[in-house]
């Protein structure tokens, strides 16, 4: 789910400020799907669940990554929930007030949380999970991100806490929303850091589940934790869980996924192959979820600082001849719907408006192409002008490339373009070199996918403080004062009207300065069996298990 | 007697010496592949998909000493690896060697399980066929063909999808039981088997040429057991290499088989830290390959005495 996080690695590292908010994946609350189960729950019963990604660390405050997030999510709870609207509701924090200035929350803890160790949940635990996750020691590479300009918390009485910034910070309740800033019980955290990576037993938090067992390049398991009765306003049922117990186990081999599936070895697996997805649906018993991820899509990013691309003729030219709904159907079996925006239908702020805005049109191309005085064309048929040929370079990174059927998606982008007379480059190159040369400005298109369920990823996409140079990820290497001051507008405020007028402009604009060519929406394919009600997803879509249950059949 | 001790002797110290050359070189190849990645070594703890503020990465560079002089940090680095300490494993945050220990065992019992079967598999095949009727020998030779060269991966999926998917014999996955070690053993034999079949054969063939065979069969000895009392033991000394060097290979094939089949081990650990870029991971297990590979070879090089008493006096 954080693919391309990975080439940015090091061009990111630099900006605290700047990867505030870049939860390529957030958000805690849940919100019931179309799994909502029919008929009575029952209690009872182990789910098995195959995941294709194994955590590489389970110390929630540490890692970086959604399987360790989504997993550890029935382990621990946060102080808010989020639901798909992206509305707030009451958790561990009854209410809230949040200051004028987003300088300081004040939240009012819930009574009678304990730990399932036995320790009580109150304002001084907050304290320490929070100055936890900050410490140095932690080596945290998320978690303190997303406490953005956090200064400390004041306990003000046992079930009152404020939590302080050096400057406004609108998203934390969003941040906190999320299983990153979820509580560890105190003797958790004097267990240490390596003791929370390993998983297991030592992971102690207060949520509906135990992390009862874990063996590495098996699986892990959570057990029931009978005495839950503080679930988030967003779960469907309040008390314990249903299931007994949970069982994730990381099958990697997508066939063996599948296999696992159809076999009834598990109820639900994740990350079904596309071209698989029609012979699950034939299999009586069995049934897909498939959702769009919130957040970035798939995008194309074209480098407007750098010839032949520093003309918008040009850029437009691109944006226009390449066949994406063709293109997208083709390479995932139409499991993944092509997208009109740089950011995903199901991400709040939306600009429904550009959808068949901007369709396939090889002679508007053309005509583009004329104007930008590419007339000439040489031996292979493509576009020169005074005798330079019109080629532009999009580097591919190989470890990342065959994600998603990604680097055919490349060879059907390069075969339009040359349609329309543009050599497209595509030089394989290592990580190094990659990150050097595409967050240098020298590459003409950049490809880059962020799931996060906030329209604030196009402050990240857009604003000029979000500059590579900065440690940022604005590849359109443009500055411009409108994306400036909407992306900086939209994220000072958690205002509804300002947010709904300011962020659709911003992707408008992107679209009309052809700077982004949005590809697809990612989709989460998940198979799972008819006996497995009540399953939701989170607005990360993530799987919750809380709500689950089995039908007996 | 003396004189044979003091071969022995001899010839274990010129092993020692070597094990500890090839070890040596292991973990200064490891080094210097870290030190080769393209970025730098913090970036490269990091792993792909970290950000990592400057305060993380200043943590880091103390804690490995990036901030001092790379010759330094070599030194250093072979100093601890010296007192047995192969460093932490950053992703995981726990000592690199107690992660291997707790992956360890369920490789050994799959490596085992795979050699035991694949020894057994190719003993029987080439002694039914070698030097019998063209066309047993035939489709035993396709067969081996096949089995050596069909990718693992691919095996294990084939099986998989039989005898777990269809017909529900054996369990998807995991190490619980014997059930679950069955499938992922036949995978990880197959290849070997191939191999050492093809060998094995014509070891056997060679021998049965031999003078002694007709001597053998003249007393009254039968065909069965001329092939296993004879002309097998004449073909042990390269079949103890070959078995020797597949081994050194079987933590390579245990990272696919592993991977396919969701067990723990040393394989999926490996995948799972080159994949996050956990070097000292990666370091600490090339270094356990090089040095089960140096312990295998010098068993196997002790034991050719023993097989061959020929070899006895060299």
């Amino acid at each position: 789910m954080r693919p391309t996080l990975s080439r940015l690695g090091r061009t990111l590292a630099v900006g605290v400020s700047g990867l505030l908010l870049l939860s390529a994946c957030s958000s805690g609350g849940d919100t019931t799907a179309e799994a909502a189960g029919s008929g009575k729950p029952v209690a009872g019963g182990t789910l098995t669940t195959a995941v294709d990604t194994e955590p590489v660390s389970w110390d929630i405050h540490a890692s970086t990554q959604d399987v360790t997030a989504e997993i550890a999510r029935g382990v621990f709870d946060s102080l808010v929930s989020q639901d798909s609207e992206g509305k707030f509701h009451p958790w561990l924090a009854t209410k809230w007030e949040v200051a004028d200035d987003f300088k300081s929350y004040t939240f009012h803890l819930r009574d009678g949380v304990t730990f399932t160790d036995g320790s009580k949940f109150d304002a001084s635990v907050v304290k320490a999970n929070f100055d936890h996750i900050v410490a140095k020691e932690t080596k945290s590479l998320y978690a303190a991100n997303l406490l953005g300009p956090y200064t400390g918390t004041d306990v003000i009485d046992p079930r009152t806490v404020k939590v302080n910034f050096s400057k406004a910070f609108a998203p934390f309740l969003q941040a906190a929303s999320t299983t990153y800033l979820g509580f560890y019980s105190p003797e958790a955290l004097k267990a240490g850091a390596g003791k929370l990576a390993a998983g297991g037993p030592a992971d102690v938090g207060s949520g509906p589940f135990v992390f009862s067992a874990y063996t590495k390049g098996q699986s892990a398991t959570l057990t029931r934790n009978p005495d839950y009765a503080w679930a988030p306003e967003t779960a469907t049922h309040t008390g314990a869980a249903y299931l007994d117990k949970v069982v994730v186990r990381f099958l990697p081999t997508a066939s063996v996924r599948a296999g696992a599936l159809t076999s009834g070895q598990v109820q639900v697996a994740k990350a079904i192959p596309p071209q698989n997805v029609t012979a699950l649906k034939a299999t009586p018993g069995l049934r897909l979820i498939s959702r769009a991820n919130p957040g970035g899509n798939y995008n194309l990013w074209l480098n407007g600082s750098l010839a032949p691309l520093d003309d918008v003729r040009v850029r437009k030219a691109i944006q226009r001849g390449i066949d994406v709904e063709q293109d997208v159907k083709t390479v995932t079996f139409g499991q993944y719907p092509r997208a009109w925006s740089p950011i995903s239908p199901t991400t709040p702020n939306y600009d429904k408006s550009l959808v068949g805005s901007w369709p396939y049109d090889p002679k508007l191309s053309a005509q583009l192409l004329d104007e930008a005085g590419w007339t000439g064309k040489d031996a292979q048929g493509y576009r020169t002008k005074a005798g330079k040929r019109l080629t532009v370079e999009w580097p591919q990174l190989s470890i990342q490339a065959t994600r998603e059927g990604r680097d055919v998606l490349g060879q059907a982008v390069q075969a339009d373009l040359k349609k329309i007379g543009v050599e497209v480059k595509r030089p394989n190159l290592d990580i190094g070199t990659y990150n050097t040369k595409v967050y240098g400005g020298k590459a003409n298109i950049i490809d880059l996918s962020w799931p996060r369920f906030d329209p604030d990823v196009l402050w990240l996409f857009f604003n000029s403080g979000s500059a590579p140079a900065k440690g940022g990820i604005n590849a359109t290497f443009l500055t411009d004062s409108s994306f400036d001051t909407w992306t900086d507008q939209g994220r000072s405020t958690l205002d509804e009207k300002t947010r709904a007028d300011v962020y659709p402009k911003v992707q408008q604009r992107g679209i009309d300065l052809a700077v982004v060519v949005p590809l697809y929406t990612q989709v989460s394919l998940v198979g799972q069996s008819d006996k497995v009600k009540g399953l939701t997803f989170n607005a990360s879509n993530w799987l919750t298990y809380y709500d689950a249950w089995l039908a007996e059949k | 007697m003396t004189a044979s001790a003091t071969v022995l002797a001899a010839r274990v110290a010129r092993r020692l010496g070597s094990a500890v050359a090839v070890l040596l070189g292991a973990a200064t190849l490891a080094f210097l592949t870290l030190q080769l990645i393209p970025g730098d070594p913090v970036s490269v703890l990091l792993g792909p998909s970290n950000a990592g503020s400057p305060e993380v990465r200043a943590e880091i560079a103390r804690e490995y000493g990036f901030d001092r002089p790379v010759a330094d940090q070599y030194l250093h680095y072979l100093g601890r690896l010296l007192q047995g300490d192969l460093g932490q494993s950053y992703q995981l945050q726990r000592p690199v060697w107690s992660l291997m220990a707790d992956q360890l065992w369920p490789t050994v019992q799959l490596a085992l399980a795979a050699l035991l079967l694949a020894v057994v598999l190719a003993v029987v095949s080439a002694v039914a066929t070698a030097g019998r009727r063209p066309a047993f020998r035939a489709v035993a030779s396709v067969w081996e063909l096949i089995s050596a060269s069909t990718p693992s991966y691919w095996v294990g999926i084939v099986l998989l999808t039989v005898f777990s998917f269809r017909f529900h014999v054996f369990p998807v996955a995991g190490a619980e039981g014997f059930a679950s070690l069955v499938l992922p053993a036949v995978t990880l034999a197959l290849p070997l088997t191939g191999v050492l079949a093809q060998v094995l054969r014509e070891g056997l063939e060679a021998a049965l040429e031999q003078p002694f065979v007709v001597t053998a069969r003249s007393r009254g000895v039968g065909r069965t057991a001329v092939r296993l009392r004879h002309a097998l033991r004449h073909c042990a000394v390269p079949l103890l290499t070959l078995t020797g060097w597949l081994t050194g290979s079987l933590i390579g094939g245990a990272v696919l088989v592993e991977t396919v089949f969701g067990r723990p081990g040393i394989g999926s650990l490996v995948l799972q830290a080159v994949s996050a870029k956990d070097m000292p991971v990666v370091i600490g297990v090339v270094l356990l390959s090089a040095f089960v590979f140096v312990v295998i070879s010098t068993v196997v090089e002790l034991l050719y005495p023993v097989i061959d008493p020929r070899l006895r006096s060299a």
